[in-house]
């Protein structure tokens, strides 16, 4: 089950009804919006590369609703409208999700067992977009299921019940990765990667990513460009003491923070100094960074 | 008849017997003192020296002087004086002869000296000394010989000081004793009077404690204590008195160090000192004298009425501890050392430098680094200044300390703005100019200049300034342009530091002389640095001249260099500009009071100035040519250098990229397109205004030309080979100049805190951690401690394949997982339908435990390692062949054998070879490992040696260095630690470990009190341990010293340690041990 939230109304949907319903802020840099469609179209599985904040999540949603919504249906007899949506399965990946995770597994009934199913099979049956975020987390038998799923077969076996279900037409998989944190262990391994084409995202420039900031914060343009000059400078330091540069999203929240009457120094020290590293002495440069560009 | 003659004549037959100036004497003296004094004492007289040649054998030596004293006697000399003479002798020459006569010989000195009431006095001064030999008899004589000259200068009672003193040196050395007290006349005079007495005190208290510094301290003691204000001698003198007191054996050393800082400090400020000094000297005399010797040294750090803080808090530590006050005065505490930092305005940079280095990283997105300008200046490449900041492109350089206001995060503040400049210079593209570029602002008028010759320039920034005939104009105004531009973009992008840079181009614009006493041309170039710094108001110009819109455009030019799209060609191409307005202002002093000099508002420059480059610029057509100085003016003189924005060489920074990256593509195997000549680089060098060769280097030109050519060269080679080190080359270890020269191992100084138990602080960067690659050794080392354990190898490695399956284990009994577990199900259906509450936890799961280990290995590389294990196991056997010398023999001859055929081994051996085959396990089972080795000598020097670290593979250079293990010296384990510790510190894995192999307890050179003390060795290692342990790693400790039980223990106290006794047994203990350690 997935919460929405939204205007301090909670709605509660089954996962593959949820859509995204209003259109996502999301602020294209390059032809990114029309490879994913062009994808969609050819049904060629998507992985999204980039470090985190970037806005990867944010382009799937976009996506996502982009895809779903010139489709209006009128039910036949009634008359009634109703709007198709694009159905998006997220499923953030940890280090202990298994594929019986993913695919359903057996609860305990009163008499006896029930087979659930897991996000991906129903991802697979509505023709959602199943987005499995930071992949390379999960466990590597995941990967199984993958495979089948991305080429031309287009099948999820499910082994419990001795099934094969064929994708709905318009199921798409969407994975993401951070390359960033690249260590052995972690790495994709090139049979699962090869099967998907890759968009590689990356912080805007800064001229964006200031309009992104001043869009998502509602501060000020000159605060969001300062922001984003922070944000150029910080991830200067990247491999450098800093595993990876402060993202987009920090940016907006120290935007939200001084727009909400935070002092700029402060809101940089809680939403990008502090949270970035706990090493003393980068965090000291960082701040003198802060303390260069902010009065 | 006269009395002389009677008394004459009486006392001939007791005097004939001696040789004849005896009598002769005897009559001279009565003569001499007839007048002077009654018959009765005459003859009494007379009476004392006859019985004094009867004493001894030689005893009418004595009288013979006691006689020719009657003759000398002083005027002041009474009957009582001379009567005490007599009476001294008589005692004095009853135990020595020889004594007695020095003692009348220097008399009549001695009482003109003294006085005749002191005579008594002064023969007990000189008895003292005498001890009934003839070595002390001599002294003691000698101090009578010395009597006039002592008495110069001491009084009677001041003299006895110095008896105390001889006599104390003389129970050591009769020498020493004697020299000092032939020298102390003219050590004493050079003194004043009031400081002779205290002086002597601290000698007694050296005499007794560290007597054979007294030689030295007579030697330079006197102009030592000139150092210390007159008033305070004697209390400073006292001080030191208390630590020879406390038996201290470098008292004399406190004293020196002391009194020599004194001598650096002003007069008026030893009493305050002296005062505090003394409030610690209950406490502990040593920190009081610390105090003293380490004034100078705080001073450097914080001001003077900082001093009394700091004090104040070491006092309180030295209440609560003495060592830990000790260790705080001496300036070997931590805490004291935090303490100074607090109270210190200063800011340093070697403090500073990483967060700086970091900043301007962030700054600019290239990996610059910091340094201080001392290097710079060192590297003799064309910077002299030793405090200006500047850059040559790669590297920021910037002044050692920082104290130009009171506060620390003021004087902070100015580093930040010095090192923003410098960083905005590589940001802003100070160093990118190309001659064809035009300006994004001002176009291109540079391509339309003509000079003489225009091939022969190198770079951009030579051609660029070869079109100006007055190149210094040019370059000065080149500066301050593109200094505006840079200070402009600064304040657009860094909204932060627009406060601290203002403060500093105010302070700047403070500084500045009088603009109106300048010649013209000089006053424009002032007005329009001034207005650089934004100093608009202090702009001033004639106002009767026509100019005065020139000078308003031109400033205006420098606003227009502020502007954002501005670039470095702009720059150039104001600098074209600003030049041509210059040039036309004559060099002449305005003569003209102050009053008819007016401020300047700018303007946008247009009509004087023009913006666009295609328009009309004064030449002809296509071509054109920059003026010269006119006739009749004065030379011209460049405007003073800002500090804040240091020093800027372009041209010099230019060649030497490109002298760089010829560097790089001569070592990639490349030829560089054109590379540069030495002739076109003597050329530019010449033309130069940036660098001064006389300057530089002293003698003559073309000598310091080719030197500064060649640092030049080595400056750019080393930037390149650095800008390579980070691409891993395939052909490193093999290159071409690998043969040339052996290869020089790259040693990398780290500084560790030290551990004082007694202090309970860390002494702040005690150790030196030298750290370097092992030496590759013979490679077939590996391959035959393998073959040799061969049994053992594949057995261990068997043991440690068996712990991989371990990792995946299937848990049970869950709340979730990955299915249910038939088992828990069917007991769960059985329990619900009998109606009693099922467990739910039905789930299995199988849970992946990875093994994600690093381990430190270190190896104690010490020189008791290289004891032979035999040896070791030969004092336990001897006693079986005792009684049977044969079979002893046989043994032996076996023995020998054996040795012959494979060498004994030693301790060290064993250790390598137990190293191989934990490697060998380690690389079985995955684990990321590091192995290293530590010895050293001294807190200057603990070696580190890497033989595998943990980003390498166990390749060939590795396992050749592994072979290179070898006993070196000490064991100053708790650097050793410390640094393993860091380097553990840098992996990412989850298990760390660290694991110390050693061979007995730490010792070193200064590692505790003295050679015999062992405690704070101990307590030093057991802390590093302790420090390993907060940052979550596991040490453990090993050692083959069958003693090791005892330090063990206490080193280890809740770690985990084992003393392995049979050492044999070692290479198949060692990866048992790690295996039950990580298991």
């Amino acid at each position: 089950m997935v919460e929405a939230t939204e205007e301090r109304r909670s709605a509660v949907y089954d996962v593959e009804e949820y859509a995204v319903h209003d259109e996502p802020y999301y602020l294209p840099i390059g032809d990114e919006v029309q490879l994913f469609e062009t994808a969609y179209a050819q049904r060629i599985p998507v992985l999204l590369k980039g470090p985190t904040g970037a806005g990867k999540t944010r382009f799937v949603e976009y996506m996502a609703y982009k895809l779903g919504r010139p489709i209006t249906r009128v039910a036949p007899g009634t008359g009634e409208k109703s709007e198709h949506r694009m159905p998006l399965i997220t499923v953030a990946c940890h280090e202990d999700l298994t594929a019986s995770d993913l695919v359903g597994r057996y609860l305990l009934d009163t008499d006896g067992t029930r087979w659930i199913d897991g996000p991906l099979t129903r991802a697979v049956k509505a023709g959602a977009i199943c987005y499995l975020d930071e992949v390379v987390e999960a466990r590597k038998d995941t990967t199984v299921l993958i495979h089948p799923l991305t080429d031309y077969r287009r099948l999820l076996p499910i082994e419990k019940l001795g099934q094969v279900i064929e994708a709905d037409d318009g199921f798409l998989l969407v994975i993401s990765y951070n390359p960033g944190y690249q260590s052995a262990l972690k790495d994709l391994k090139h049979s699962t990667r090869q099967r998907f084409i890759a968009i590689e995202f990356d912080y805007p420039p800064r001229e964006q990513e200031a309009e992104i900031v001043a869009h998502e914060s509602g501060c000020t343009r000159e605060t969001a460009m300062d922001l984003a000059r922070l944000g150029e400078k910080v991830r200067n330091l990247r491999e450098h003491g800093l595993g990876e540069g402060v993202s987009t999203r920090l940016l907006v929240y120290a935007g939200r923070l001084i727009a909400n009457g935070v002092g700029a120094r402060r809101a940089c020290q809680v939403a990008v100094t502090w949270s970035l590293t706990d090493d003393q002495e980068v965090q000291r440069s960082i701040e003198e960074v802060v303390t260069s560009i902010f009065e | 008849m006269s009395i002389v003659t009677d008394l004459v004549a009486r006392n001939h037959e007791r005097l004939s017997g001696f040789p004849a100036p005896l009598e002769q004497q005897f009559e001279e003296g009565l003569r001499a003192l007839s007048s002077r004094f009654s018959p009765n004492q005459l003859q009494s007289w007379a009476e004392t020296g006859v019985e004094l040649t009867s004493l001894s054998l030689r005893s009418w030596e004595a009288a013979l002087e006691y006689f020719r004293a009657g003759v000398n006697l002083p005027s002041n000399a009474t009957w009582d004086s001379m009567e005490a003479l007599g009476r001294e002798s008589l005692t004095m020459a009853a135990d020595s002869a020889p004594l007695a006569v020095a003692f009348l010989r220097s008399s009549p000195a001695a009482i003109q000296a003294i006085g005749p009431s002191h005579v008594r006095q002064w023969a007990d001064l000189g008895r003292r000394l005498y001890k009934g030999n003839w070595k002390s008899s001599s002294l003691a004589a000698q101090f009578y010989d010395a009597g006039a000259s002592v008495f110069g200068v001491l009084r009677i009672g001041q003299a006895a000081r110095l008896v105390l003193f001889i006599d104390e040196l003389a129970r050591h050395s009769y020498e020493l004793a004697s020299a000092c007290l032939a020298s102390s006349p003219d050590v004493l005079a050079r003194l004043e009077e009031d400081d002779r007495l205290p002086f002597l005190t601290f000698a007694v208290e050296l005499a007794q404690s560290s007597w054979a510094d007294s030689r030295l301290y007579f030697e330079r003691g006197a102009p030592l204590l000139q150092k210390v204000h007159a008033p305070l001698r004697e209390r400073f003198l006292l001080l030191s008195a208390q630590v020879a007191r406390g038996h201290n054996r470098s008292a004399f050393q406190f004293f020196e160090e002391a009194a020599a800082a004194l001598g650096q400090l002003e007069p008026d400020d030893h009493h305050q000192i002296i005062e505090l000094a003394e409030q610690l000297a209950p406490y502990s005399p040593y920190a009081a004298m610390d105090f003293i010797a380490n004034v100078p040294t705080v001073l450097d750090r914080v001001r003077v009425d900082e001093l009394e803080p700091w004090h104040a808090a070491g006092l309180r530590i030295l209440q609560g501890s003495h060592d830990g006050g000790e260790a705080y005065f001496r300036l070997q505490s931590t805490r004291g050392e935090d303490i100074l930092e607090t109270l210190s305005a200063r800011v340093e940079l070697s403090r500073i430098g990483e967060i700086l280095r970091l900043y301007c990283k962030a700054l600019t997105g290239q990996n610059v680094s910091i340094q201080s300008t001392e290097a710079l200046a060192e590297k003799g490449i064309g910077w002299i200044d030793e405090h200006r900041a500047s850059t040559e492109g790669t590297t920021i350089f910037l002044p050692e300390v920082m104290e130009r206001y009171p506060q620390k995060d003021e004087n902070f503040a100015s580093y930040k703005v010095f090192a923003t400049h410098q960083a905005a210079h590589i940001e802003f593209g100070s160093f990118d100019f190309l001659f064809e570029r035009p300006g994004n602002l001002l176009g291109n008028s540079r391509s339309r200049l003509v000079t003489a010759d225009d091939a022969s320039a190198v770079t951009n920034m030579e051609r660029f300034f070869d079109l100006f005939p007055e190149r210094q104009l040019a370059a000065d105004l080149y500066t301050i342009a593109e200094d505006a531009r840079i200070d402009g973009a600064v304040k657009r992008e860094y909204g932060g530091i627009r406060r601290a840079l203002r403060r500093m181009q105010r302070a700047e614009l403070d500084r500045r002389g009088d603009v109106t006493k300048l010649p013209l041309r000089q006053a424009f170039v002032e007005n329009l640095l001034r207005a650089s710094l934004d100093g608009a108001d202090a702009v001033k110009w004639p106002k009767s001249r026509p100019d005065s819109n020139v000078v308003a455009e031109s400033l205006g030019m420098l606003e227009v260099l502020a502007r954002e799209e501005a670039l470095v060609e702009d720059t150039a191409e104001a600098t074209i500009r600003l030049y041509q307005a210059a040039i036309a202002i004559p060099n002449v002093p305005a003569e003209m009071p102050e009053t008819d000099w007016d401020s300047v508002e700018s303007q946008e420059p247009g009509q004087a100035l023009p913006m666009d480059s295609s328009g009309d610029m004064g030449g002809e057509g296509n071509q054109m040519q920059l003026g010269d100085v006119g006739e009749g003016e004065q030379d011209y003189e460049s405007p003073e250098q800002v500090d804040f924005r240091g020093d800027f060489k372009p041209e010099l920074v230019e060649l030497l990229m490109k002298l760089k990256q010829d560097a790089m593509r001569g070592d990639a195997g490349q030829q560089s397109p054109v590379p540069l000549t030495p002739e076109q680089l003597a050329e530019l060098l010449e033309k130069s205004v940036e660098i001064d060769l006389d300057a530089l280097m002293e003698g003559d030109l073309d000598a310091s030309t080719g030197m500064f050519m060649q640092n030049l060269m080595k400056e750019a080679g080393q930037q390149a080979s650095e800008a390579q080190k980070g691409q891993p080359t395939s052909d490193s270890s093999t290159g071409e100049d690998a043969g040339e020269e052996p290869l020089q191992p790259i040693v990398t100084v780290y500084y560790y805190d030290e551990w004082d138990f007694r202090a309970q602080d860390y002494k702040p960067r005690w150790c030196a951690v030298k750290e370097s690659k092992l030496e590759q050794g013979e490679e077939n080392f590996y391959e035959n401690a393998l073959h040799e354990h061969a049994g053992l190898v594949s057995q261990t490695r068997k043991q440690f394949e068996l712990m991989k399956p371990e990792m995946f284990r299937k848990l049970k009994r869950l709340a979730d997982g990955e299915d249910i577990d038939i088992d828990s199900a069917i007991e769960w259906m059985v329990e619900k339908r009998a109606g009693a509450s099922p467990n739910e936890k039905i789930y299995w799961r199988r849970n992946k435990i990875e093994r994600d280990v690093a381990v430190a290995f270190l190896i104690d590389m010490s020189a008791s390692t290289d004891e032979e294990i035999n040896k070791r196991e030969k004092k336990y056997d001897d006693d079986d062949y005792d009684d049977d010398p044969r079979k002893y023999l046989s043994w032996w001859v076996s023995k020998r054998r054996q040795e012959l055929t494979a060498p004994p081994k030693r301790i060290i051996d064993l250790e390598k070879e137990s190293t191989v085959l934990l490697m060998t396990a380690l690389e079985t089972i995955g684990d990321q490992y590091g192995i290293y080795g530590f010895s050293g000598y001294g807190r200057d020097n603990v070696e580190f040696f890497v033989i595998k670290d943990f980003d390498e593979t166990l390749d060939q250079p590795i396992k050749k260095r592994l072979d290179k293990i070898a006993p070196i010296r000490s064991t100053r384990m708790g650097p050793a630690i410390r640094h393993a510790t860091h380097k553990l510190n840098l992996t990412d894995a989850k298990v760390k470990i660290l694991f110390l192999l050693s061979d007995g307890r730490p010792q070193d050179h200064g590692y505790g009190r003295d050679r015999t003390e062992k405690e704070y060795a101990i307590h030093d290692t057991k802390q590093a341990l302790n420090e390993a342990k907060r940052e979550g790693i596991t040490p453990f400790a090993l050692t083959v010293d069958r003693a090791g039980h005892d330090y063990l223990k206490t080193m280890c106290e809740d770690m985990g340690y084992e003393v392995v006794a049979d050492i044999e047994s070692l290479p198949s203990r060692l990866p048992q041990l790690y295996r039950r350690l990580t298991e």
